[in-house]
Parts: structure tokens; C-alpha cells; sequence
């Protein structure tokens, strides 16, 4: 009674603000209960309206995983019958499946490297081929529009792809992955058709000249290798292998997701333990010892894989040179070591790089708003990406012809493509080297090219231009990364700000390399924009081979996180929140804990009995408005419309499998020889559970009953009505909960909780607001 | 072994000398100040001066060289004044290859008779330059002279040469289409050769010079001429964009949500009366 009387008193102060927030649409929930009721009205009048989609939404398609184990009695007679040996069998085929990932994510980035390059490589030659033609008897403008045309045609291939084949592979893949590895079941993210979708697209979008980068999808591509391989079979292809039975669960397919998130990270920049701590820092709640240890495994053997297979490649076997997609170069000479003075520069060039990313990232908001609201057809799509790609090498073409900026041609810089234009004989145009180039190749000649080989004009142009087609770039219907094109920009303006040192300062040789600012700025202003911390840390040192560049990243990227999240979130969380996914933070929203389960559940609940009418059953499932997937079974008590008491817990997934399976209490008696249901049965029909629709159950049929009591887990976790919203929160967190039973003091069911439930709290400007649920 | 060592120790007292005299001009070799202030610019990293001076002592105690030594050592002194001599007028333009490889080739085949086999310091020195400059691409290694690519690179050079000084009076424009023939077939001749790696020092060098005078000097590359059809064609391209966002925006429809509300206690509207009912 206490906690209802405290409510009052804060309801009279919450009254005005709050009704003035329900007046713009999102319920705003300060403190009270009053302000509920005007939430409450809001909705009803607003039960039929539509609206124009934005991120203050959570969408009914994305449901949870499965992590909590049902420790039915299936289950219990499974691990009765198994022997400590088949234990120990199972720990063995954990690692052998953690290193077949490591392997078949290095080779998958081995070949996109190799493709990559060739494919680029030629379109790089025959465009310089007719630009060197072109220059002599004049007609460059048809350069131009052969170069764009390319571009435009090779980007409409792997759009066409994407938008046409499977939307799940556009962008770089780790919103997706970071949502599933919190729990949230993204539909058809990790199947065979997104790998080849996502690996073919990424080719398309970096040979067709986008400004992107082939790592961020290497990330995907392992988890989707890790979900495929752990499961022995592969749906698509209806091949079953009949191994790694025992892995076909949610539970067991995230620890190997994470692992194969690990290992494409591993593979893209060559940094096996920034592939773990990236694991680490996305899918951190579900960890133990064993299995970072695994992971770190399918680490190592990824990135050696794809270091061993490119040496034979470069005809260099056993010359183990080229750990990662991306090679920063060796930062290791002595004129790339830092001094104690420089650190303060550092911090100040995270701030810039903060700064910069919040800027890229509201940027990206708003037009991500606007293709989600207008650009939603797949031909529209398409249209966009052709047309990204045309004006990208349009731009750089434009550039690289009105750029005066020449540079001689020195051995120590080996550019592949010079292209000369108008420069003297022996010279070449340096703005080219940036822009004529794919990304990796132009980040690491900006990390080691000699001082004085970039004139601080075209630097700044080429900063400016870039960080606007990357912008815009970033959320086509194409694979591709940001990774890339955040450390270009970073690395042009942070090579700008060392030019500048160097020419302001009293002593040269002070500041004399440019190198290093190129690289601490590109530190900063991919932390800007992905806010990745621990992990990037060790992936920027790792790729740079310098630990003792270990503490100025650090610095700088703190620096720009801090910066950064004063403007918006990172670019990832962005792009969760405009998906309208159900992602659960790591702790519940700040100032929540006046919110009880009794306002957080869903109620009133689908319950089924313990011995139900097949019927019942049949109707509750096919039920599309109410598209439940958990159901409390209970024991009704005998001739009232009380709640029952609750005695366990099913899954649709369950059910349906006993339908099909048709294990009715009649059938039973009537065949004595059925053969009794098992485990195995569940996990053959996993994970894609065939809906309700396609189950036929007859008229007789759905006069049978079903009994529960075996299949349903009696055990589910349940909190009391009074729980605080924190308390809830960090038991989901915890546990990988998908269902949260609420119950009375009798043990009666009153609601259920569920990711959504949760996740529609989140702090907003004015306070604890309320996502609205939509279809989409 | 003794011998061996002795002999050595004559090798770097001579290069010390040789050095010097090269470098200064000093007529007298016995002079051991001249030598302290005139090797040490030439020493500096590899043999210290106090370290030569006391290795020059040393020898002076041996009297026993036979003549024949002697004689050969005199004739590498010679020799190694000659070459250095050769390399230094030879630095600017670079003719090193073309102008030293006799000298180079004498003092070479002296110091493989006098010498063990591990090199002395001021030999290894010299042999650097000579490598660094990728000579021996320009010699042919059977009979110590220029090989043929090189000659005939040298001929077209030429031939570019005099068409430039013959042009080179009044309108360069005129140079500039006359000469253009000679100086691509040099050109292409030139990036054959850097293909092929059949390059030294002299043709890289003369290279850059003829370019940078058909470049800078006569201002012969390529005009920027097309400025309007390309800012036509890319402005053009540039407002694709425009149209296709505007088209979007007017004629697609917008996507909307429908918002669909959640079951929520009603346990919970009961609450409130009772706290309407307390209030």
C-alpha cells in the first residue's frame, strides 16, 4: 500500500509534462501512474492509425531466442541415457566445430581478397588504359562515363542481389549479428543464401568503386559459417549430415556464433584477440571460461588460415605476411614512436574524431529515415545504390582532374595506378593515389607514404568529399562495411593535422612523420562513429604491430566515445534502433525502478492446460492476431475463471512439433507401439519450425487431448508482481530469458514478460519514454 | 695467417691514404695530422682516426714486405685515387657508369689479387655506390663495356637533344609537336627498359632531366582543354541524385506502421481507482 500512496503524491507533479508528451505521440513516462492513463487514451484513440516509421518503434516480427535450456523430462531421460564418455565426445566435437569455423572463415576471406583484388585490379587498369589515351588526343569526359558506367553496372549487380534476393545482407552485417548475439532472432540472418548473398555483394560494392570496406561483412559471414557448420546440415541445401546433433539449439548455436564473429573479425584485420574481446563486448552476458578459450581458438585458425592460404596465393608459401583483409602496414620505424608531449595532440584529435562521428552518424540517421519512410521498393533500391555508385566516381573523377597537387614518382612509393593527367612527365597525380585506389590500398598509403608525397589542399578535399560519399554510402541495399571508409577519413585529416604540426611548429623535425597522426586519427574517427571501445583498442593495435601504440589509442578512442555519445549513439545502435529491434541494453534504463513486473507484463496470458483439447490448441496457435510464442500451462482449478496455478512453461516450437507428430492421448491408448517421442525429434524440425498452417488436423482429430507434461519445461522462472523493472531486466539479461512468467502469491499466473515488454523502456530527452509495438 | 692479417691491415692503411688524398689533394702521405683532420670526414662510421693512426704505426714496424707486395699496393693506391677521381666529377649529371667502369673494373680486379676474401671497409664503400647505381646493368659483365640497349638508349638521347636545341628558339609549340616523335619513342624505350630491369643510374638520371625539360622547361605536357564537357557531363551526373530523392519523396508512398497495443494488465486500471478512491 505504501508503494501506491507514493505514486499518488508523484502522479499531481507528473501531470502536466506528461500530458503534454502524450499530446506528440510517444508516451512519455515520468513517473506516475496518472500519466499512464493519458498513454492509455492515447493508444486507444490511436488503436487504427497508422504512422510514418522512426525509431521510437518496436517491430512484432523480431521474437527471442531460445537460451534458457527446457529441462523437460525428454531431456532428463537424454542425459540418463548418455555416458560420461559421449560428454566428453561432445566437448571434443565443440572444438573440432570451432576449428572448421576459424578454416571456412579464413578461406571465404581469402577468396573475397583474391577476387577482390583481380577484379579491381583489371577495372583499375583498363580505366587508367583509356584516361592515359584519352589525356593525349582529349575526349576525357568520356573517361569519365565509361568509369561511372562501370562502377554503376557492378554495384546494380550486387544490389540486385541484395535487394531482390535477401534484404538481411545489406550493410555490414554487425547490427545483425550484435542482435543476435543479445538474443533477438532475426529472421533468415545466419542462413546459406545470406553468406552467398553477403559474399558476392561485398565483391560487387568494392570492385564497383563504393566508398566501403570488405571487413564489417566478413564479420557476418563467419557467424553465418558458425551457425551453418555447428548444425552439420544445411537446410537450404536438404543435406543432413547426422553430426552435431546435440548442437542443434539456441543455446549451443550462439556460443558458436560468437566464435564465428570472432574469427571474421579475425580474418578482416588479422587481430585474433580483438575478434575475441569484439565477442566479448557484443555478446558479452553468455560467457565462461571454456568457451572464450574456444573462441580464441577459431581466432587464431582463422586468421592463419587466411594468412597461409594468401601466401601460397602470392606464390610465397610459408611466408606468413598477411594476417588480416586490411594490412596497416608495419608501424615500426623510428620516426613513427611517439613522445610523452604528443599525447595531449592525441586526446585532442579523438575529440575531433568524436565530434566527426556524431556528425556522421545524425547524418546517416536522418537519411536512413528517409529511405526506410520512401526508398522501401527493391527497384528503388537498386536505382539509389547505381546511382551512389555513378556520382562516387564522378566525384573522384572530378577531383583527380582538377587537382593540381603532382608528386613524383619514387620508389619507395609503389602506387599500382598512377595515373598522370597533366602532370610532368615522371609525376603523378597525388589526388589519384587517394581516390584511384580501393580503400585498403589508399588507407595504407596514407599511413606510410613519405612526408611531403600529400599536399594539404588535396588532403582536405579529399577528407571532405570522402566523408560525405561515405555517409551517404552507409545503409544502401548493398554488403559493405564502414570500417574502411571511417579510417580513410580519419586517416586523411589526421595525416592534415600532422602536415599542419610540422608547418607551424619552430622545429621540424619535431613533428616530422605524418604517419602517425594519419593513424591516430583514423583510431579517432572510426571510434566517432562505431563506438567500439575494449575490442577496437586491440584491433587497431593488433593491426598495427606496434603495442606501444597501445595507450594513445586508447586515449583517443575514449576521447571521441565521450565526445560522440554527448551528440548521438553509435552508428550500430542506430541502425538496431531504426530496425525497431527489441535489443535489451545492459542495464535497464536509468531511474526505472519505481516500475513494477505488474506494469512491464502483458496480461491478461494465453494459458493452456496440462491435458488440452487438441482444438484449443490448433486455434490459440493459428490465432494471427495474438502471434504468441510461449505458453504457461496450468492447472485450472475446477469451475471458476480464476488464473490457474502455473505448472510449467511451452514453446509454439514444441507445439507444433507435437502436432505434427500427432501425440494425443487417444492415439496413444489406441496404438500401443507408437514409438515415444524424443528429443531428437524437436531438434530435427529446428530451427525452422513449419507454421501452424501447414499442420492438417482433422475434424475427429481435434476432439483428442494432448498432454503437456512431458514436453512443457516445469520449471519455468517466475518473479512476483512487485519486482522492480531492474530486477526483471537483469534476470533477462542474465539468463537469456525469453519468457518471465508473473505470478500472485498463490502461484497463479497473472502476466508474462517478454524482450519487447522490456525493451519499449529507454531513456529519452525528457526522461524514461515508452516505444510504441507496430508491425512492420 | 699472419700474413693474411698483415696484408689486410696494409688494405685499410692504403684506403685511409687513397681517402685522403682524394679528398684534400695532400701531396704528402707522411704527415699524420694532415691524415687526422682529412679522414675523419670520410670515416666517420666505419674506421675511427685515432684507430687508423695507430694501425699506421703498426705497420711501420713491419719491414719485411717483399717487393712484389709492395708494387701492388702502390698500383691499388693508384687505381683507387683514379676512381674516386672519376666518381665525383661524374655526380652531376650522372655519368658514373658510362665514365668510371674502366676504372672501376682496374681497381676491381687489384683488389681481388691483393685481398682475402672478406672485404675491407673502404673497397665495400666504393662497391656500394656502384651497386646503388645498378651499374652493373648498364655493363655488359663478359667485356667490361656499355651494352647495347644502353648505347642505343644513349643515341636516341641525343637525337632528342639536338631536336630540342634546334627548336629551342622561338615557340616552343612548335618544339612541342616537332620533337614529340623522339621524345615518345625515348619515352616508351625508357619504360621498357624500367619493365625489364636493364636500367642504371646514368639513364634513370638523364631521363628525369629530358622530362623534366620537355615538362617544366618547354611546358610541353598535356593541356587542361576539357574543362566544359567534363563539369557539363559531372554536374549532370550530380543531379541525378536530386531528381531521384525529389521523384521518391513526392511519388512513393510512404511507408507507414501500423501500431498495434499491447495487453496490459487490467488489474492495473483497478489500480488506479483504488488510488482515485484513496486520493
Amino acid at each position: 500500500m505504501a508503494n501506491i500512496t507514493k505514486k499518488v503524491s508523484w502522479s499531481s507533479r507528473a501531470d502536466d509534462s506528461a500530458a503534454a508528451a502524450a499530446e506528440e505521440g510517444t508516451p512519455l513516462l515520468l513517473n506516475g501512474s496518472e500519466q499512464r492513463r493519458f498513454s492509455r487514451q492515447e493508444l486507444s484513440r490511436s488503436q487504427t492509425r497508422e504512422i510514418p516509421h522512426n525509431e521510437k518503434l518496436l517491430s512484432l516480427k523480431y521474437e527471442g531466442l531460445d537460451y534458457d535450456n527446457i529441462e523437460n523430462q525428454l531431456f532428463l531421460e537424454e542425459e540418463r541415457r548418455m555416458s560420461p564418455m559421449s560428454f566428453r565426445c561432445l566437448e571434443i566435437s565443440r572444438w573440432v566445430v570451432c576449428g572448421l569455423i576459424g578454416f571456412l572463415t579464413g578461406l571465404i576471406a581469402c577468396f573475397i581478397d583474391i577476387v577482390v583484388e583481380n577484379l579491381a585490379g583489371l577495372k583499375y587498369q583498363v580505366i587508367k588504359k583509356n584516361i592515359d589515351n584519352f589525356t593525349e588526343t582529349g575526349g576525357l569526359s568520356i573517361s569519365l562515363i565509361l568509369w561511372g558506367g562501370f562502377n554503376a553496372a557492378v554495384v546494380m549487380l550486387g544490389s540486385i542481389l541484395v535487394a531482390f534476393f535477401e534484404p538481411i545482407a545489406g550493410g555490414s552485417g554487425i547490427p545483425q549479428i550484435k542482435c543476435y548475439l543479445n538474443g533477438v532472432k532475426i529472421p533468415r540472418v545466419v542462413r546459406l543464401k545470406t553468406l552467398l548473398v553477403k559474399v558476392f555483394g561485398v565483391i560487387c560494392s568494392v570492385v564497383g568503386g563504393l566508398a566501403v570496406g570488405k571487413e564489417g561483412p566478413m564479420i557476418h559471414s563467419g557467424a553465418v559459417v558458425a551457425a551453418g557448420v555447428s548444425q552439420g546440415r544445411s537446410t537450404s541445401l536438404k543435406r543432413d549430415f547426422k553430426i552435431f546433433e546435440y548442437f542443434r539449439r539456441d543455446t549451443e548455436k550462439r556460443d558458436f556464433v560468437s566464435a564465428g564473429a570472432a574469427a571474421g573479425v579475425s580474418a578482416a584485420f588479422g587481430a585474433p584477440v580483438g575478434g575475441v574481446l569484439f565477442s566479448l563486448e557484443e555478446g558479452a552476458s553468455f560467457w565462461n571460461q571454456m568457451l572464450t578459450w574456444r573462441i580464441f581458438f577459431a581466432s587464431m585458425i582463422s586468421t592463419f588460415t587466411l594468412n597461409f592460404f594468401l601466401s601460397v596465393y602470392n606464390k610465397k608459401t610459408g611466408d606468413l605476411s598477411n594476417p588480416g583483409l586490411i594490412n596497416f602496414g608495419r608501424f615500426e620505424s623510428e620516426s613513427v614512436e611517439y613522445n610523452f608531449y604528443e599525447i595531449p595532440l592525441f586526446i585532442v584529435m579523438g575529440a575531433i574524431g568524436g565530434f566527426l562521428g556524431a556528425l556522421f552518424n545524425r547524418l546517416n540517421y536522418w537519411l536512413t529515415i528517409f529511405r526506410i519512410r520512401y526508398i522501401h521498393r527493391p527497384c528503388l533500391q537498386v536505382m539509389e545504390a547505381m546511382l551512389v555508385a555513378a556520382v562516387t566516381a564522378t566525384v573522384s573523377f572530378t577531383m583527380i582532374y582538377f587537382s593540381n597537387d603532382c608528386q613524383p614518382l619514387a620508389p619507395e612509393n609503389n602506387e599500382e595506378y598512377p595515373l598522370q593527367l597533366f602532370c610532368s612527365d615522371g609525376e603523378y597525380n597525388a589526388m589519384a593515389t587517394a581516390f584511384f585506389n580501393t580503400p585498403e590500398r589508399s588507407v595504407r598509403s596514407l599511413f606510410h607514404n613519405q612526408p611531403g608525397s600529400y599536399n594539404p589542399l588535396t588532403l582536405g578535399l579529399f577528407t571532405l568529399t570522402y566523408f560525405f560519399l561515405a555517409c551517404w554510402t552507409y545503409g544502401l541495399a548493398v554488403s559493405a562495411g564502414v570500417f574502411i571508409p571511417s579510417l580513410l577519413i580519419g586517416a586523411a585529416w589526421g595525416r592534415l593535422c600532422g602536415i599542419l604540426l610540422a608547418s607551424f611548429s619552430p622545429n621540424v623535425s619535431l613533428f616530422a612523420d605524418p604517419g602517425k597522426y594519419a593513424l591516430i586519427g583514423a583510431a579517432a574517427q572510426l571510434g566517432g562513429i562505431v563506438r567500439m571501445t575494449l575490442s577496437l583498442t586491440v584491433i587497431m593495435v593488433e593491426a598495427t604491430g606496434n603495442v606501444t601504440y597501445g595507450l594513445p589509442i586508447m586515449l583517443v578512442l575514449m576521447t571521441a566515445k565521450i565526445v560522440g555519445d554527448y551528440v548521438i549513439e553509435g552508428l550500430y545502435d542506430i541502425h538496431i534502433k531504426l530496425q525497431s529491434v527489441p535489443f535489451l541494453h545492459w542495464e535497464a534504463p536509468a531511474t526505472s525502478h519505481w516500475l513494477t513486473a505488474r506494469e512491464v507484463m502483458s496480461s491478461p496470458v494465453t494459458c493452456l492446460n496440462r491435458l488440452e483439447k487438441v482444438g484449443t490448441i490448433v486455434d490459440t496457435l493459428s490465432n494471427t492476431s495474438t502471434n504468441h510464442n510461449g505458453f504457461p500451462v496450468v492447472v485450472q482449478a475446477l469451475g471458476n475463471d480464476e488464473p490457474g496455478k502455473l505448472c510449467g512453461l511451452i514453446l509454439r516450437s514444441q507445439l507444433i512439433v507435437l502436432l505434427k507428430h500427432k501425440v494425443f492421448v487417444e492415439l496413444a491408448r489406441s496404438r500401443l507401439t507408437q514409438r515415444k517421442l524424443q528429443l531428437k525429434d524437436f531438434r530435427d524440425a529446428y530451427p525452422r519450425f513449419p507454421p501452424i498452417q501447414s499442420i492438417h488436423v482433422s475434424q475427429d482429430e481435434r476432439e483428442c487431448m494432448m498432454d503437456l507434461t512431458e514436453f512443457m519445461n516445469p520449471t519455468p522462472y517466475t518473479v512476483p508482481q512487485d519486482t522492480s523493472l531492474p530486477r526483471v531486466f537483469k534476470l533477462f539479461r542474465a539468463l537469456g530469458l525469453r519468457h518471465l512468467v508473473v505470478v500472485d502469491d498463490e502461484n497463479r499466473v497473472v502476466g508474462l514478460v517478454t524482450r519487447k515488454d522490456l525493451a519499449r523502456y529507454h531513456m529519452g530527452k525528457h526522461g524514461l519514454e515508452e516505444l510504441q509495438l507496430a508491425q512492420t | 695467417m699472419a700474413f693474411k692479417h698483415t696484408i689486410l691491415c696494409i688494405v685499410l692503411s692504403c684506403i685511409c691514404i687513397s681517402v685522403c688524398v682524394s679528398e684534400d689533394v695532400v701531396s704528402s702521405l707522411d704527415g699524420q695530422e694532415s691524415l687526422r683532420s682529412a679522414s675523419s670526414p670520410v670515416f666517420k662510421d666505419n674506421v675511427d682516426t685515432v684507430y687508423s693512426v695507430n694501425l699506421l704505426t703498426a705497420i711501420s714496424d713491419y719491414s719485411d714486405i717483399s717487393q712484389y707486395c709492395k708494387n701492388l699496393l702502390d698500383l691499388f693506391g693508384i687505381q683507387y685515387v683514379d676512381y674516386v677521381n672519376c666518381l665525383v666529377p661524374a655526380a652531376r649529371p650522372v655519368k658514373v657508369c658510362q665514365n668510371c667502369f674502366v676504372s672501376f673494373e682496374n681497381l676491381n680486379k687489384t683488389y681481388t689479387n691483393i685481398s682475402s676474401d672478406e672485404p675491407g671497409p673502404g673497397v665495400s664503400n666504393l662497391e656500394e655506390i656502384w651497386e646503388k647505381s645498378n651499374c652493373q646493368n648498364c655493363i655488359s659483365s663478359d667485356s667490361p663495356n656499355l651494352t647495347n640497349d644502353t648505347l642505343y638508349f644513349l643515341t636516341m638521347l641525343n637525337q632528342t637533344y639536338n631536336c630540342f636545341d634546334q627548336y629551342q628558339q622561338g615557340n616552343h609549340t612548335e618544339l612541342c609537336k616537332n620533337c614529340k616523335k623522339t621524345y615518345q619513342e625515348l619515352n616508351v624505350l625508357y619504360s621498357d627498359m624500367e619493365k625489364n630491369n636493364t636500367m642504371c643510374i646514368d639513364i634513370e638520371d638523364a631521363m628525369n632531366v629530358t622530362r623534366r625539360r620537355w615538362s617544366k622547361t618547354f611546358n610541353c605536357s598535356f593541356p587542361r582543354e576539357e574543362n566544359v564537357p567534363i563539369i557539363a557531363v559531372s554536374s549532370f551526373m550530380l543531379f541525378l541524385p536530386i531528381i531521384f530523392y525529389l521523384s521518391s519523396f513526392l511519388h512513393s508512398e510512404q511507408k507507414k506502421r501500423k501500431l498495434i497495443q499491447p495487453k496490459r494488465a487490467p488489474q492495473y486500471s483497478s489500480l488506479m481507482n483504488i488510488q482515485d478512491k484513496l486520493s
